[in-house]
């Protein structure tokens, strides 16, 4: 059975080894052994912490194999994109150009650095083993953090974000990179993406351009990059916009991947999401699978479990599922169909 | 070969010349009604009628058979009545100590500096023409001009020389900048432009500062860079005294040449000296002439002798300025290196 949980310091190894194997885009996870150990930590202090209003933190969940102790995945979500280091996007917008005598009026999109989506909360560091790519787990690991975000909303922003990984070539090329990027950092996208997931951001402002990119000036091959979604990247891409989230005018500054947003009370797993009491019960089991969590901060677990339920019911757990998730006979158990 | 103000006379021979330059030369259309005015209006100028902000000095070059064979044109001010821009190249540094980073970036940023500057411009001589000092005669008569009447311009003169163009008449700079606000190519935007509607058309530019690392390669080779058909009028002024401090035409991105107005060769070491009229002798140095007039202003390059604190000159070039013997005119060397020959 599959679980998912905060993370702790005893994942380090295997945590170091889904960094390793996770897309280059995605930058918060690095293969630093260090880094990890202080995001570790960082995330530990985080569900331990007493928050009144949304600050620093980072929850950082694990995706458990319960049989074999493995770790197939792990996703995070930031309390506020841009509370401890600038949060920076590409806003793509119209120029206007207009001139009343020569009857000229159009706009010349242009991509202008900016921070507009600072405080929002932000999805991120979503990876999971290729094998259970598609399936209800990969499912549960996105969307477990929108239900931790339902049974503690305080601890969050009434908007959430998420930056899809965007389009790069099997070589690790990117056309936007080598069309905008490039120039100002003079490295390798792969490079770039790397140091962004080490070092401080605020070098990204030392470098950045800051001043508008008129998007016609660009090659034909960076301007297709514009919202445009590494491969590997859809499926994240499509279970948020199940979700309810949508594009907006915001892609990232290094590939041009597209920004996902939505309000927090909108949100599929968080407007539907339905508590009911978990009752021990023999005759568990069903045909409809359903998202199940407690409603903890560091014992938050998740499962997915096939059941048949109606509402005002309680939900018939057998003890596996129940221990998975930490209850005891007659807790609240938080759900939602798949 | 005289150089003087433009009359309602020239109008005919202006059309062929117009006509021969063809579309390209936006400043000279060949439009009889247009051409009219701005011969009217030059008329106003030489006669002291118009604003320094309004002033349009139109030169003729003619021969002594009254043939009209080449323009050229001094404005008072540029800016002063609608926006006149330009960018400047400037400089961006991107550094970061972290990573060891440096990069520095040239990146155009669009100005008004040149506001209440006089330019130098609309020079054309018949093609057939182009031979001897012919050229030089046109263009540098308007700095001897400047000598005489500083008070009538700015502190500098410029000249927006045209910038580099396929055989097409394509600009590669404009292709890869000013279309996409514009969504017209190029010959169509400077035909506006010669109508008068540059500053509307600057206007749909954006503001910001651009990144010249984002535009192609061809245009930013051609930054700065003058059409090789203007490349013997930037010769001829940049012995003058004139240099490209890094403005640029936001059109086609060819260079805007400048000169303080006092650190110009033709008038800083011009004199006022009094006309002798008599032989000079065939080695004389050619110089160039002004009868000092504002509106029966006359100007020729002829052989010539210092002597003492009078110019010789013979008959005809006394005929051709109009003035007699003991007439005060202010001169030149016409060339630089006589100009180190007569200081010897």
């Amino acid at each position: 059975m599959l679980a998912l949980r905060p993370v702790q310091l005893s994942d380090l190894t295997q945590l170091q080894q889904l960094a390793r194997d996770s897309l280059v885009g995605v930058t918060s996870l690095p293969d630093d052994t260090e880094r990890l150990r202080q995001k570790i930590l960082a995330s530990c202090a985080s569900f331990a912490s007493d928050v009144k209003s949304q600050g620093p933190e980072n929850y950082f969940f694990v995706l458990e194999d319960l049989a074999g102790q493995r770790l197939l995945g792990c996703s995070e979500v930031l309390a506020t994109a841009g509370f401890n280091e600038p949060f920076y996007s590409l806003r793509n917008r119209p120029f206007t150009s207009e001139s009343r005598e020569l009857n000229i009026h159009h706009g010349v999109p242009a991509l202008s650095l900016c921070q507009d989506l600072s405080a929002h909360t932000l999805l991120r560091g979503f990876h999971i083993n290729t094998e259970l790519e598609r399936t209800p787990s990969s499912e549960m690991l996105s969307r477990a953090r929108l239900m931790f975000i339902a049974a503690h909303p305080q601890r969050f922003s009434d908007a959430v974000i998420t930056e899809i990984v965007g389009y790069s070539s099997d070589t690790g090329e990117s056309p936007f990179w080598d069309a905008l990027g490039k120039h100002f950092f003079d490295l390798p996208y792969v490079e770039a993406e790397r140091l962004c997931g080490l070092q401080n951001r605020s070098f990204l402002a030392e470098l950045m351009p800051h001043y508008p990119i008129y998007v016609p000036m660009l090659p034909q091959s960076a301007q297709a990059c514009i919202g445009r979604i590494h491969p590997d990247g859809q499926e994240a891409f499509d279970i948020l916009e199940r979700e309810g989230f949508e594009t907006n005018s915001y892609i990232d500054l290094f590939d041009g991947g597209p920004t996902l947003f939505a309000r927090t009370p909108s949100i599929r797993s968080i407007a539907q999401t339905r508590t009911a009491v978990a009752r021990l019960s023999s005759h568990s089991g069903g045909k409809t699978p359903y998202l199940l969590s407690n409603d903890s901060l560091e014992n938050y677990r998740a499962i997915v479990a096939e059941l048949d339920w109606s509402a005002d019911e309680p939900v018939m757990l057998d003890a596996t599922q129940l221990d998975a998730l930490q209850l005891d006979n007659g807790g609240p158990v938080r759900l939602i169909a798949l | 070969m005289i150089v003087r103000p433009v009359q309602m006379t020239d109008l005919p021979a202006l059309l062929a010349l117009a006509r021969s330059a063809g579309p390209g030369f936006t400043s000279l259309p060949a439009n009889e009604e247009r051409l009219t005015l701005r011969v009217r209006w030059a008329q106003r100028t030489f006669a002291g009628q118009v604003e320094r902000a309004d002033a349009d000095y139109l030169f003729v070059l003619e021969d002594d058979d009254q043939q009209v064979i080449g323009v050229s044109a001094l404005a008072g001010a540029v800016g002063l009545r609608e926006p006149w821009y330009n960018y400047r190249v400037g400089l961006t540094v991107n550094t970061s100590a972290d990573l060891g980073i440096r990069r520095q970036i040239p990146t155009l940023f669009l100005n008004n500096e040149m506001t209440g500057q006089s330019e130098i411009c609309s020079l054309f001589l018949r093609p057939d023409q182009r031979q001897g000092h012919n050229g030089r005669l046109l263009s540098v008569a308007r700095l001897l001009f400047v000598a005489e009447f500083p008070h009538l311009f700015g502190e500098k003169l410029i000249a927006e020389l045209r910038g580099s163009a396929d055989e097409h008449g394509c600009s590669p700079f404009w292709d890869s900048l000013g279309r996409h606000f514009f969504k017209m190519d190029f010959s169509h935007a400077d035909h506006l432009s010669g109508l008068g509607n540059k500053s509307f058309i600057a206007e749909l530019m954006p503001r910001q500062p651009l990144y010249t690392c984002l535009l192609t390669e061809q245009a930013q080779a051609v930054i700065g860079k003058a059409h090789q058909n203007a490349e013997p009028a930037r010769r001829i002024l940049c012995n003058e005294g004139f240099a490209h401090k890094g403005y640029i035409d936001i059109f086609d991105g060819g260079p805007v040449i400048e000169a303080q107005v006092s650190k110009i060769r033709a008038v800083r070491n011009s004199q006022s000296l009094d006309l002798m009229v008599g032989t000079p002798d065939d080695n004389a140095p050619l110089w160039l002439i002004h009868n000092q007039r504002l509106e029966n202003c006359r100007i020729t390059a002829a052989r010539a002798r210092l002597v003492g604190n009078s110019l010789l000159v013979d008959r005809l070039t006394a005929k051709r300025l109009q003035l007699q013997a003991g007439s005060s005119v202010r001169a030149v060397p016409l060339l630089k290196q006589q100009q180190q020959a007569v200081a010897a």
